[in-house]
């Protein structure tokens, strides 16, 4: 081969050579083409949701505070002692040597179950509210934990510790019921970042105002996760701030004059069926569950004979007793049955028509001449007898019904009870036995079937106490300062004749007056107060059988009702007390609710 | 001194530098933004720039002849360094490929660029007279034996661009066109075998490529994230600097295999359609100065050299791209790392060279 042939294949395959490396990058650029132009939207999202994660900051949760603004449920910041994300796994020897060397026990909750909010944040809380103490002394040592920090987050605070718990109600993490609720509510956006959820009373009614709405922070992060800066944020709106009805003041002293007895108590305002006062004995410390309750401290809160959780105001079922007397006597009134003049003689038994069956009076040898205004004043047994009698169920059950008995009140507190109105029809298909006319004098002085809620009696009495009251019972005044409209009881007002309700309520008046069931409760009193004492007998006496207190065991020992309103005229209170086991109404409950009208009456 | 910058500019090629010039500083532009806060990569880099123009001054103003008469004896040194990785070499992810003279790391398979086609040039231009199919056999032995070498450090990436360039060589010397098409019929035949002998991580590139995101968190992933840092860039690209896919190390190997795929994020299609330019001014312009040249052994020494650099740039591009698999191959002029930038502007330097003695080498 010579040099010029050389020269000229050389240059051929130049030529050739140079279309193959152009064609080559030809083919390049359309793969790049093909990514940076026609794929662009694709990978540019790729890259993004790469470096930018979108965090969610979780909002306060708003306060409860009582009508005069004493916070009832509080944001308290803490410190809180938080470990690195890289050091996750070495939690346990940092608990071990936490507890050796400053003492701090660090909360139990699984950490590694890494919640959304602390995903992206380069710590995660492992002990919450240090004491001053533990910040001094964890400060002085911090040397010896690297891969912890002192830090401050904010955490619900019950000031008032275990007062007013089944008003305020209790929050706990969030378990997986309440994720499928929330999944359900389509509220999955609102809870982003949020580890609580309200579980009782005012902070689940009102979870949804209380909760906020959570903010965001987007931020850049690295390929190892690491937060490089924050590119924006949008602020978390907290929740509404709630003003109760509740007057704390009042509260606290109702639960004073409870002490250590077990029961409920609920005082409302009859003039807008706002609830004043709320006690259900025994009770708990809402803080218990904020950061997931111990084993121990849930079994205690549950055990039989105190059950802590058990709001007995909404959801405690007891026998009315003679508490119920004033609205048997209101539905004869009704019917033109044993309208005054009309009385009877009292000897202390009552013999059932056509039967051999004998009813005695809780009075031995009876209360002589009675009129219906007498029967209420002494809680005559056996006028109600007769008067149940001849009235008959469905027409007592009408009046029951005005006055919301068996049902629920709508309170704004879930899971109330709407407790129950016996009648022919319900025992029939409850028990599938006829109805015994006995049944229906036993209904007459509230024993038999009947089971009535603090809150039902109390709303009852309400409504008799003003009888144009037609706002259902609430605990909610304002939210976020704005004063609330109450909607309509959807039954309305009660319409019954006033000359009826006058001998109703003489007979209220003068339980308190001398020869009345709860005469010593008038005795100090400077204003006038229309009551009735009722005792729930939890067990039936045999013919003839004695009830003797004294060697009964505690748990079968009658309940004390009381149930009252004051003043006389205009008035501005309503109380409701049950006393469990507690014996007789007037001696027990009575007084407890005379506390109440005092600091309320006389302030 | 003026007499000297005179000789100086009498011996370089303007266009050719300039084109380089250019794509130098676009590496160091790009180089310099994803490491503002480590200024020692910077000046390492223009250290290595330097001392690459440093020699390619010297290669400039060496005669031709020189290398010429030392191409066997370079060759064989190559050879032996290459054989001293095996037993020598500094082993990083597996892998041999560098040799430690103090503190200066050297990576034989590059020098290999610059080697390989001085010895087939050599070969050539020793039996010009007689170019027969056995020169051309001895041609493809000759570059067999480094690329096994490269192969078993191991470097597929580095020994499939060294046969790339020696077979093009072949090529340029005028293979017979059957010889060629028997060839390719062989090498499609034997590939099941090439396949077999390919290591495991090998093997899952290879797959990987076909679809990298059927693994996009294992082997499929450094694809993957360089896809996305290039597709991201859009038209114009992120910004000097402002590459997320960089900054925030989704990006495998920013400074070095990865950087183009910085400067397309960056920059974007416009600023690839520059370069690709660029390229394509860069080889057209060596293809010249080749077919202007007098002799054998300048015309296939320059047109392979020319040839080398642009298969790696080529193959770097295609590789993060995600048309080839990840074969871990700098990008000449603009990746980090002083051995791959003193041998391409090494390269550019006994271009010149070559194109000052036209005559000298011809006789």
């Amino acid at each position: 081969m010579d040099n010029y042939r050389f020269k000229y294949i050389f240059k051929k395959r130049l030529q050739i050579l140079f279309g193959l490396l152009t064609f080559l990058l030809f083919i390049l650029l359309s793969k790049i083409f093909y990514l940076q132009i026609i794929q662009y939207d694709r990978f540019n999202a790729l890259s993004k949701s790469n470096s930018i994660k979108v965090i969610p900051i979780p909002p306060k949760r708003g306060l409860i505070l009582d009508r005069n603004n004493v916070i009832l449920a509080d944001n308290k910041l803490v410190h809180s002692l938080e470990i690195d994300r890289a050091s996750f796994s070495g939690l346990a020897e940092i608990k071990d040597r936490l507890k050796n060397k400053l003492n701090i026990e660090i909360d139990t909750f699984d950490i590694t179950n890494k919640r959304i909010s602390y995903l992206y944040e380069n710590t995660a809380p492992i002990a919450f509210s240090l004491t001053n103490k533990q910040i001094a002394s964890f400060v002085a040592h911090q040397y010896l934990f690297p891969e912890l920090t002192l830090k401050q987050r904010f955490i619900r605070d019950y000031p008032n510790g275990k007062s007013s718990a089944h008003i305020i109600g209790h929050i706990n993490r969030i378990n997986e019921k309440d994720i499928d609720f929330i999944k359900k509510q389509n509220l999955t956006r609102q809870y982003l970042g949020s580890s609580h959820i309200g579980k009782s009373g005012t902070e689940k009614f009102y979870e949804n105002l209380i909760q906020g709405t959570p903010g965001f922070k987007e931020i850049e992060v690295d390929a190892r996760q690491n937060v490089i800066r924050t590119l924006g944020e949008r602020k978390p709106v907290p929740g509404k701030d709630i003003n109760l009805t509740i007057d704390y003041r009042l509260q606290k002293i109702a639960e004073n004059a409870f002490g250590e007895k077990k029961g409920a108590l609920i005082a409302i305002d009859p003039e807008n069926a706002e609830v004043l006062a709320y006690v259900s004995q025994p009770t708990f410390n809402p803080s218990l569950f904020t950061n997931g309750i111990s084993h121990e401290a849930w079994a205690d809160l549950n055990e039989k004979s105190s059950k802590a959780m058990l709001d007995r105001v909404t959801a405690g079922l007891y026998p009315p007793g003679s508490t119920l007397k004033p609205f048997v006597a209101l539905a004869a009134l009704n019917n033109n049955i044993r309208k005054p003049p009309f009385s009877i003689f009292d000897s202390g038994r009552f013999k059932m028509p056509n039967s051999s069956k004998v009813f005695r009076d809780w009075k031995r040898g009876g209360h002589g001449t009675v009129d219906i205004i007498k029967a209420i004043t002494v809680s005559c047994d056996t006028f109600f007898y007769g008067l149940g009698l001849e009235l008959g169920i469905p027409k007592l059950n009408k009046v029951l019904n005005d006055f919301g008995f068996g049902r629920k009140t709508m309170i704004d507190i879930n899971g109330e009870k709407s407790g129950l109105i016996a009648s022919k029809e319900w025992k029939k298909k409850r028990f599938n036995q006829r109805w015994y006319a006995g049944e229906t004098a036993i209904t007459a002085i509230g024993q038999g079937f009947t089971l009535v809620t603090p809150l039902q009696l109390a709303n009852a009495t309400a409504k008799l106490a003003n009888p144009t009251l037609s706002i259902k019972p609430h605990l909610i005044l304002n939210i976020d300062g704005i004063k609330q409209d109450q909607e309509k009881d959807e039954w309305g007002k009660q319409s019954y004749k006033d000359e009826d309700l006058k001998w109703v309520k003489e007979g209220m008046i003068n339980v308190t007056k001398k020869g009345g069931t709860a005469a010593f409760l008038g005795k100090k009193s400077n204003y006038q107060m229309a009551s009735k004492t009722g005792t729930a007998q939890l067990f039936g006496l045999k013919k003839d059988e004695e009830y003797n207190e004294d060697i009964l065991p505690d748990s079968l020992k009658d309940h004390a009702l009381f149930i009252t309103y004051a003043p006389a005229i205009n008035p501005k209170i309503v109380i409701a007390v049950i006393v469990e086991n507690g014996g007789h109404g007037g001696s027990v409950a009575g007084p407890i609710a005379k506390e109440i009208l005092d600091a309320y009456l006389e302030k | 001194m003026l007499k000297i910058l005179q000789q100086y500019k009498k011996r370089i090629d303007v266009p050719l530098l300039a084109v380089i010039f250019f794509i130098l500083s676009f590496g160091l532009i790009t180089l310099s933004g994803s490491n503002l806060d480590s200024p020692n990569i910077i000046i390492n880099q223009i250290t290595n720039i330097f001392v690459g123009l440093l020699i390619f001054s010297i290669l400039i103003f060496t005669n031709p002849r020189i290398l010429f008469v030392y191409a066997p004896i370079l060759f064989l040194l190559c050879l032996l360094l290459l054989v001293l990785v095996h037993f020598f070499g500094v082993e990083s992810n597996g892998a041999k490929r560098w040799l430690a003279f103090g503190a200066i790391n050297l990576q034989p398979s590059e020098l290999l660029k610059v080697t390989l086609p001085l010895m087939i040039a050599w070969l050539y231009k020793n039996n010009q007279n007689n170019i027969s199919l056995g020169i051309h056999f001895l041609a493809v032995f000759i570059i067999f034996i480094p690329v096994y070498l490269v192969f078993l450090q191991p470097d597929l990436g580095t020994s499939i661009m060294i046969a790339l360039s020696g077979l093009l060589i072949i090529f340029l010397a005028g293979i017979p066109w059957r010889l060629i098409l028997t060839s390719t019929v062989i090498t499609i035949i034997s590939s099941p075998i090439i396949w077999m002998n390919l290591h495991a991580y090998q093997k899952n590139r290879v797959l990987n490529m076909l679809d990298p995101f059927t693994d996009p968190l294992g082997t499929g992933y450094h694809t993957i994230q360089s896809m996305i840092a290039i597709g991201s860039g859009g038209g114009f690209g992120k910004g000097w600097a402002e590459g997320s896919q960089t900054n925030l190390q989704f990006l495998p190997e920013a400074n070095t295999d990865f950087i183009f795929a910085v400067y397309s994020e960056e920059f974007g299609f416009f600023g690839i359609a520059i370069i690709f330019i660029l390229y394509l001014l860069f080889i057209y312009r060596i293809f010249i100065l080749a077919n202007h040249m007098q002799d054998t052994f300048s015309k296939l020494l320059t047109a392979s050299l020319g040839v080398s650099i642009f298969s790696a740039i080529f193959v770097n591009i295609a590789m993060i791209s995600g048309l080839v698999p990840i074969v871990g191959l700098p990008l000449p002029f603009m990746s980090y790392g002083g051995t791959s930038m003193v041998v391409s502007l090494a390269s550019i330097g006994i271009i010149m060279s070559l194109n000052n003695h036209k005559t000298l080498i011809a006789n």
